[in-house]
């Protein structure tokens, strides 16, 4: 009882201590080196790199500002607009498949399998090796004359000749979407497993036994609760897709006849070798609204639901 | 006074690893719908490297003699593709250049990374979530958008073809996913802890030391992992922003320094393609368990 | 027999300070000489830094390394001689313009010094020095090199690219060398494509030899891109009957030249893939190098065909030096330079390049290294059957970004392969030119 009498002495708490102590002081203190970064290196270049697109700037020569021309005559061009439609067609198709490919390949890897962790350690290995070293491998297995591809079918007697990959331009289009496919699915599979683990077999056992077949099992039990994670590793997955610039550049440098330029490729051909700097960056600021629709879309169409979780929604 | 010992260990998310309902599966079945499939797809992805790897040990007139010759087993292997990499390239001294790099990118960006995921995980200021939801839009601008500024910015700062440019970029691409693999982590840590250490007066640097990070060990090394690969991996920016051949780093090297215009010394390549992804796959292989399991408690968010 | 040898003294293709090349006493003591009397002395305390593109032929490199050392060794002046692949030494030469540091010389490619030229230093003196004491230059290397009346970069050497093909499988086609018409040369094609020994030519985003075969065809057949107004004319009939001779060249090659950049075809002749392409003297010099000698003893090289046109219209690489302004040893630069175009340096280095390099300089066109083997004949002329990539326009900005757009080499593809028709190829090659000299 004494102990509660006595009157705590009231300290004259200095402005350090208080700082210190304050939260959000503090919150903005541990913020400042990643904000410094990312604000120096990352959001100062961004707005460079639009008002560069609207200059035109050359190496070897500054420029001046000319507004919305370079846009303006980006539409007008055909190559492009190839580009744009090289870009979708390659982000909407690699994509899909690795979504199908990791989603199938995570439900395999998520069974009983012997040497689990060693399978699971090679699947992950085309998505850390360097893309550009895999595409050397890709390109030397695509050459028109010596692809080992081409070899095996014509040994076995299925072709005549060797098949052209990379020098028609559908076939290339194809050939660089498998190269992507390849290099993509470890990163969606891996994730999606990692998902899966988080499902509890409870539920699948309480279907099975109230008759559920297994699509029924997949469609309304491992679909639904994989949702929030699907939203976030496709996000990842378009945004590497659809600005990728290593595979394409290693492989054909956007391609037959600009068969398999990206919108990334493109942009450095017309920068960096052509010398424009204010094209090219305003090829690459093109890309942003793009981006910028497929994360919302993914945001918001495909957003995480409380009650999968077991609260209640949002 | 609290025993901060006593207080349950951070919660890992519940991980059902046991191979769900296959007990109920006979084994011809599950060869068919599992072990085939499985099978083939791994032999796609791994065919490359092992393609990779033969031509690195075959004679020039082996990889050129299309006709007539089991071009999927080496004859006559040879090491002088290795040979030549090793000793008439700059090869070693771009291994050191992307070692040197990455590592340095990499400790760089766990630090803002921990120290950013900290802050938004834990001190919860205001505006903690608008932050986050930031930094993660910082993936928005990808290389392939940034590159030309940054070089313009790489010119008049003096930094264009040295090793310190491509440090001080490499963390614009690290920084997001490792503060956003780190707040998972964070999240997972129980709050508990923290306040009895602030209880007891630790500072909330302290706190992060002492407490924090040895807890979060494991996402730290997730992190540090997927660092270290992004960084090894990058092309575009060392591409544009280094010049001298010694200077250059492994994936650029390669590309730029053995093909020597007309003459694509594609033994060399390969074995270029081959040592250079050695390294990350031996370092990662160690680590393989902390990166899947990280995901899991990432996705978790 | 294998005659490979690989001389390692010198690892030119990388970037190691100089040292390794070794010139010879007799070089070093004549360049002591030539410094005592040279019009320009270097800076005390010089240095240079010497950017240039990576060697084709390894003695070449080995040849310029040697000179570059007798003259560091005469005149006490460190030269660091970096080397850099052919597409990244456009880009790496025009950012150290750009930002005003960098390489002191840079030897480049093509008609770079016309992209900024205002970064250079001028040359008219080691030109005038040169052209006094060799007999002059050629017209089409003053062109290329003069802005006005002044000099802006030395025209070092020019690089042929010609038909390189198979004697045996051309006679097999009826022919006894290759036709000097395009209609002559189209049935040769055909008729070595019916006999299972096609010839292909890049098609791909070759910057070399992809450029070369296209201009050709274009302006053998009197189109151009510009007229000397420097108004686009690809839209014209000429262009079009180009690339109606082109759709049918076009399938005569082999599959897959769409995608070949510029070694695809060094490959494919090697392997005998293709009998018939167009390169410079590299795959020649590669057959004799690995000891392949079938391929060596049966192939030569030609001229390419005329056309309706009449008269040759090639387009061959020229390799120039230039200087820039933000160098702090202008003398000694030009003084380097000069060295190396002196007789016995340019000489040495014209017998490493085994016919890879031709000369600018009319006094050089007695050089041994032509008669020495008859294959290299027609890389002799290079300079006399050269004209500029801007014809019939000026040199310049639009002509350089137009070209390194590649929009000649796209509309040829595009016409061989069979995806536009030759007018639709023709009208959207305009429209992409236009942009271009609109600046």
């Amino acid at each position: 009882m004494a102990v509660l009498q006595e009157a705590l002495p009231v300290q004259d708490v200095s402005f350090w201590i208080r700082l210190k102590n304050n939260r959000n002081a503090l919150g903005f203190l541990f913020m400042l080196p990643a904000a410094v970064m990312l604000l120096v290196f990352l959001t100062y270049p961004l707005g460079l790199g639009i008002w560069l697109g609207l200059t035109d700037w050359k190496i070897g020569r500054d420029g001046v500002f000319i507004g919305l021309d370079n846009y303006l005559w980006l539409f007008d061009d055909a190559v492009f607009l190839l580009s744009v439609f090289n870009t979708f067609l390659y982000t909407v198709v690699a994509s899909l498949v690795k979504f199908a490919v990791g989603l199938w390949l995570a439900m395999l890897l998520n069974n009983n399998l012997p040497f689990k962790a060693f399978l699971r350690a090679i699947v992950l290995l085309p998505f850390i090796v360097p893309t550009v070293l895999s595409a050397l491998a890709f390109w030397w297995i695509y050459d028109s004359q010596d692809s080992v591809i081409s070899w095996i079918l014509i040994e076995m007697g299925l072709r005549e000749t060797t098949i052209d990959f990379l020098g028609d331009p559908n076939n290339a289009r194809a050939s660089v979407i498998a190269a992507n496919i390849w290099r993509g699915v470890p990163f969606v599979a891996i994730t999606l497993l990692a998902g899966l683990q988080t499902i509890s077999p409870s539920l699948y056992e309480a279907a099975t036994i109230d008759g559920a077949s297994e699509w029924q099992r997949f469609r309304f039990i491992t679909f639904p609760l994989l949702t929030p994670i699907i939203a976030v590793v496709m996000t990842f997955s378009v945004l590497f897709t659809f600005t990728d610039f290593q595979l394409i550049w290693v492989m054909t440098r956007g391609g037959p006849i600009n068969a398999t330029h990206l919108m990334a490729t493109l942009s450095y051909q017309r920068a960096i070798i052509g010398g424009a700097l204010g094209e090219g960056a305003a090829i690459a600021t093109a890309m942003i609204p793009f981006l910028l629709g497929a994360i919302l879309f993914s945001y918001f169409g495909l957003q995480r639901r409380k009650w999968q979780q077991g609260g209640t929604d949002d | 006074m609290t025993d901060t010992a006593q207080v349950r260990q951070p919660e890992r998310p519940v991980v059902h690893d046991e191979g769900g309902m296959d007990y109920l599966e006979r084994l011809p079945r599950k060869v068919v719908t599992v072990y085939i499939p499985l099978a083939i797809i791994v032999f796609v992805l791994l065919f490359p490297f092992y393609w990779m790897g033969i031509s690195t040990f075959k004679t020039n007139a082996e990889l050129h003699a299309y006709k007539g010759i089991q071009a999927l087993w080496v004859y006559e292997p040879t090491l002088e593709n290795l040979r030549y990499l090793l000793w008439d390239t700059e090869y070693p001294r771009w291994v050191w250049n992307t070692m040197l790099v990455t590592v340095t990118s990499t400790f760089l960006s766990i630090f803002c990374a921990v120290c950013a995921a900290y802050s938004i995980e834990r001190l919860r200021f205001t505006g903690a979530r608008y932050v986050g939801m930031a930094i993660f839009l910082a993936y928005l601008v990808p290389p392939s958008i940034l590159f030309i500024p940054l070089a313009i910015m790489v010119f008049k700062l003096g930094l264009f073809d040295s090793n310190l440019a491509l440090i001080l970029t490499y963390p614009t691409i690290l920084i997001p996913f490792c503060t956003w693999l780190l707040m998972g982590y964070f999240r997972s840590i129980p709050y508990e802890l923290e306040e009895c250490a602030l209880v007891d007066g630790a500072t909330r640097l302290q706190i992060l030391t002492k407490i924090i990070l040895p807890l979060a060990v494991p996402g730290l090394i997730s992190a540090g992992i997927f660092a270290f690969t992004l960084s090894w991996n990058e092309f575009i920016y060392a591409l544009t922003f280094i010049s001298s051949a010694e200077n250059k780093t492994v994936p650029v090297g390669a590309i730029t320094e053995l093909i020597t215009f007309d003459v694509y010394n594609w033994g060399a390549l390969m074995a270029g393609a081959l040592l250079g992804s050695l390294p990350v796959a031996i370092f990662y292989s160690f680590f393989v368990e902390h990166y899947v399991s990280s995901m899991t408690g990432a996705v978790k968010e | 027999m294998n005659k490979f040898t690989r001389r390692n003294v010198l690892k030119s293709s990388a970037g190691v300070a100089l040292g390794a090349a070794v010139a010879s006493p007799a070089m070093i003591y004549a360049a002591r000489a030539w410094a005592q009397d040279a019009p320009w002395k270097p800076e005390k305390g010089a240095e240079l830094r010497l950017l240039r593109w990576k060697r084709f032929v390894q003695s070449e490199g080995e040849a310029f390394a040697a000179a570059v050392d007798a003259f560091t060794k005469a005149t006490g002046v460190p030269v660091r001689v970096d080397s850099e692949g052919f597409e990244d030494l456009r880009p790496k030469s025009a950012v150290a313009a750009s930002i005003g540091s960098g390489p002191d010389i840079v030897w480049t490619i093509h008609a770079d010094p016309h992209l900024y030229p205002d970064k250079l230093i001028e040359m008219t003196d080691v030109a005038e020095y040169l052209g006094d004491k060799y007999d002059g230059w050629y017209p089409i290397a003053e062109f290329y090199s003069k802005r006005g009346d002044q000099w802006i970069s030395i025209p070092f050497v020019f690089s042929g690219n010609f038909i390189n093909y198979r004697i045996a499988a051309v006679q097999k086609a009826g022919f006894e060398t290759v036709p000097d018409n395009t209609d002559d040369f189209l049935k040769l094609m055909q008729n070595l494509q019916k006999n299972g020994d096609p010839g292909g030519f890049a098609l791909g985003n070759a910057s070399g030899d992809g450029n070369c075969w296209t201009h050709w065809i274009l302006w053998s057949h009197g189109g151009k891109m510009v007229d000397d107004d420097d108004q686009v004319v690809l839209n014209s009939p000429e262009v079009v009957a180009a690339l109606e001779y082109v759709s049918e060249l076009g399938k005569t090659f082999v599959p897959g030249v769409a995608s070949w950049l510029d070694g695809h075809n060094n490959k494919a002749f090697l392997q005998s893939a293709v009998s018939l392409t167009n390169n410079g003297i590299s795959i020649y010099a590669a057959a004799q190098r690995e000891g392949m000698t079938e391929i060596a003893d049966d192939m030569d090289h030609a001229y390419y065909p005329v056309g309706p046109g009449g008269r040759a219209m090639e387009f061959h690489v020229q390799f120039p030096m230039m200087v820039y302004k933000h160098t702090k040893y202008p003398n000694a630069a030009k003084a380097l330079i000069t060295w190396l175009m002196e007789k016995d340096q340019y000489d040495a280095i014209m017998q490493g390049s085994v016919g890879y390099l031709s000369h600018p300089l009319k006094a050089y066109n007695d050089h041994p290294v032509w008669d020495e083997d008859p294959k290299r004949k027609v890389f002799k002329d290079t300079v006399h059957r050269t004209i500029p990539y801007s014809y019939s326009g000026s040199l310049g900005y639009a002509a350089s970004s137009a070209f390194a757009d590649f929009i000649v080499v796209n509309m040829v593809a595009e016409a061989a392969g069979g995806v536009k028709t030759p007018k639709e190829a023709a009208a959207d090659a305009q429209k992409r030119a236009e942009r271009y000299y609109r600046i």
